[in-house]
């Protein structure tokens, strides 16, 4: 595997609004080419950090640099080669598609007869070409969303952030979404995605878990799953009627902490040894059978280790 | 240089498009100035005319006849007899009674033999709450008492020869409505102008497109630049309208120069609509913004334009002060081109003071303009 040098370098990253800080000294660096999962909560901070990357908020203290280039001093060069979709919805209600495309291509300082044709191939590449002419408030928010993407990547940029581009839309919406983020990661596109549906961070190379403010988690998914649950998490399913008493037992004797599941229980367990021989007590009451662990698992884990903190 | 004039033109294109398809800012641009003109135009009139008059003759002459019928027909008072001497402070402490006349008796023979040194037979009771309506039916009443003594006294007599005669140049018939429209044209204009472009910035932070801005390479002097441009033609037109209405509705005359005075209005329209922008730019509220358009608007076109109260009169400091609003230049320029054929050399110190506050405020939009999203 050839190592491809970081395309965006955060060092130490300190965002304050007051006395809030939205972003609390974090550290992180993205390599060329890659799907970057960025994951955490409503009000993590994920937002500001996208914001300050592409040069929309000055950061309070520590670096951003995007191709060794810091971004406050270099926006003029660097906001040309990055293209950004924020959460909210910021095109033109009241324009066509055809006429939102047009405009944000034209700050880009593209042609109209250049833009024509791109539009039209962007259209097609998301599907949506029937829409060209019709006004943007008219469309349903999955497509809307669709727009708002087939905009952010007009003037063909290399360093592409999309902030929560999947929120509040359909399962279908979802799918189509992230077969776009996989195809352009395969023309070489360095992608940057924001979401808060841990299901989704499973295609992403590399993710970085957020919670108020500061990183708690780095790696690649199965890094991180290996890193959290080096004792894989149970399925517990009860051959007698449910139990309550097993899930407090857990928590006494400190196996791990469970959660209801169909049918049963999914435990996240610390002590594998110690389980096993609460099992054994408990035979016939329960079977179980250790599962892969999931991002959510590991978020769950990550979360609840630094609040014991 | 042509990525920046390419970038100005396509945020104008866009802006032009939001202007077709957004029935408010149509409203304003085209509707309000005809409102704005109808009402100011029709409702202030400074004019005094058939003001109501108590008239009691106790003198009953030729004179005293031939004076009263002087006074009917000069327009300014609608006369009503006073049966009872007694009567007049009652009719006075009526509000709608600004005046009593009463003729002493001796009147006409005072006037026929213009004797210096008889008293004056003529008594004017005016209602001194409304000073200036007191004032102006002394002035009024003088007149006429003036010309009815000329008529009796003949060509040859000593008085006539040391009186002044007046004569007004440029508004010989003194009517206020050719004093007021023009002044108008610079209260309406100005106002429509600002609220035309104090909700295009703060639209774009409520909408969210800001953000969708100021993530691209656009910079803020080209956003400031493409968003004057479609309103400055939008409030040319408005120019136009209330310039014909002036003429055709209230029949002003214009004797200046046309093309001067459209280049004044372009001039004072460019700095109000920068001014919009600055208040869009700062707000970043729609309500807010069009509070303060509203405020900003207004307010100094009344009061340190020279529109009601005259800037002569004004303490020193104030009288420099006006020099910072753009209204008192225009309504200068606009006065003076609607009523004299003056030319641009008087006018120049009024031509540079809207320039300077044009150039000012499309200075301070453009570094006011925020170019990150912090809250």
């Amino acid at each position: 595997m050839k190592t491809e040098p970081n395309v965006i370098e955060v060092e130490n990253l300190t965002v304050a609004f007051g006395d809030f800080k939205a972003v609390d000294g974090i550290s992180f660096y993205v390599k060329r080419g890659e799907i970057f999962g960025f994951l955490g909560a409503n009000g993590a901070g994920k937002t500001t950090t996208i914001r300050c990357i592409c040069g929309l908020l000055n950061p309070t203290s520590g670096t951003v640099l995007v191709d060794g280039k810091d971004v406050s001093s270099h926006t003029a060069v660097l906001k040309p080669r990055i293209g950004y979709m924020s959460q909210k919805f910021t095109l033109y209600p009241d324009l066509t598609v055809r006429e939102n495309l047009l405009f944000a291509g034209s700050l880009y300082g593209l042609r109209r007869k250049d833009i024509k044709p791109r539009a039209e191939e962007l259209m097609r590449f998301i599907g949506l070409s029937q829409h060209l002419n019709e006004p943007v408030k008219l469309l349903s928010g999955g497509v809307k969303q669709m727009v708002a993407l087939a905009a952010t990547l007009l003037h063909n940029p290399d360093l592409i952030f999309l902030d929560e581009p999947t929120a509040g839309t359909s399962p279908i919406t979802r799918a189509d979404f992230w077969r776009l983020i996989r195809t352009l990661a395969q023309n070489g596109k360095t992608v940057f995605v924001t979401t808060h549906y841990m299901d989704e961070a499973e295609y992403c190379g590399r993710i970085v878990l957020m919670e108020r403010g500061r990183i708690i988690a780095t790696g690649t998914p199965e890094e991180l799953k290996k890193q959290f649950f080096p004792v894989p998490p149970v399925e517990l399913v009860f051959t007698q009627p449910r139990q309550a008493s097993v899930r407090e037992d857990l928590q006494r004797l400190n196996l791990g902490t469970a959660e209801n599941f169909s049918g049963g229980l999914r435990v996240r367990v610390t002590d594998m040894e110690g389980f096993k021989a609460y099992a054994q007590t408990r035979e016939g009451v329960f079977t179980y059978r250790p599962v892969a662990p999931t991002l959510e698992d590991v978020f769950l884990k990550a979360v609840s280790g630094r609040n014991a903190q | 240089m042509k990525l920046f004039f390419r970038r100005v033109f396509s945020v104008a294109a866009k802006e032009y498009k939001h202007i077709l398809r957004d029935p408010f800012t149509l409203v304003v641009a085209l509707v309000l100035p005809l409102v704005f003109v109808g009402m100011f135009g029709f409702v202030i009139d400074l004019d005094y005319k058939h003001m109501r008059l108590y008239v009691r003759d106790n003198d009953q002459t030729s004179v005293s006849r031939r004076f009263l019928q002087e006074v009917s027909s000069s327009g300014y008072f609608d006369q009503t007899p006073l049966h009872s001497p007694s009567l007049a402070d009652a009719a006075l402490q009526k509000n709608n009674t600004p005046a009593v006349l009463i003729i002493k008796p001796g009147f006409g023979r005072h006037v026929k033999t213009g004797d210096p040194s008889s008293p004056g037979r003529l008594q004017l009771l005016t209602d001194g709450t409304d000073n200036v309506q007191a004032s102006i039916i002394q002035i009024y009443m003088r007149g006429i008492v003036e010309a009815t003594t000329a008529l009796f006294a003949g060509e040859d007599a000593p008085a006539a020869s040391s009186r002044i005669r007046t004569r007004f140049l440029f508004n010989p018939e003194l009517s206020s409505r050719w004093f007021i429209v023009p002044a108008l044209s610079t209260v309406i204009i100005g106002l429509l102008a600002i609220m035309l472009t104090a909700l295009t910035v703060a639209k774009e932070w409520e909408n969210g497109s800001m953000e969708l801005l100021l993530s691209t390479p656009v910079r803020p002097a080209e956003i400031i630049l493409g968003k004057l441009i479609p309103y400055f033609l939008l409030s040319l037109f408005d120019v136009l309208v209330v310039f014909v209405l002036a003429l055709t509705v209230f029949r002003i005359p214009f004797e200046g120069s046309f093309l001067l005075y459209m280049a004044a209005c372009a001039i004072y329209v460019t700095g109000a609509l920068a001014l919009g922008l600055v208040i869009s730019v700062v707000t970043r509220q729609q309500q807010a913004a069009i509070q303060f358009a509203f405020a900003v608007g207004l307010l100094p076109s009344f009061i340190f334009s020279g529109f009601i109260f005259p800037i002569e009169n004004m303490p020193l400091f104030f009288q420099y002060f006006t020099a910072l609003f753009p209204q008192r230049w225009f309504l200068l320029i606009s006065r003076t081109l609607f009523l004299s054929d003056a030319g641009l050399a008087p006018l120049a110190p009024a031509f540079w003071g809207i320039g300077l506050f044009a150039v000012g405020m499309i200075t301070l939009a453009v570094f006011k303009f925020k170019t990150d999203v912090e809250p």
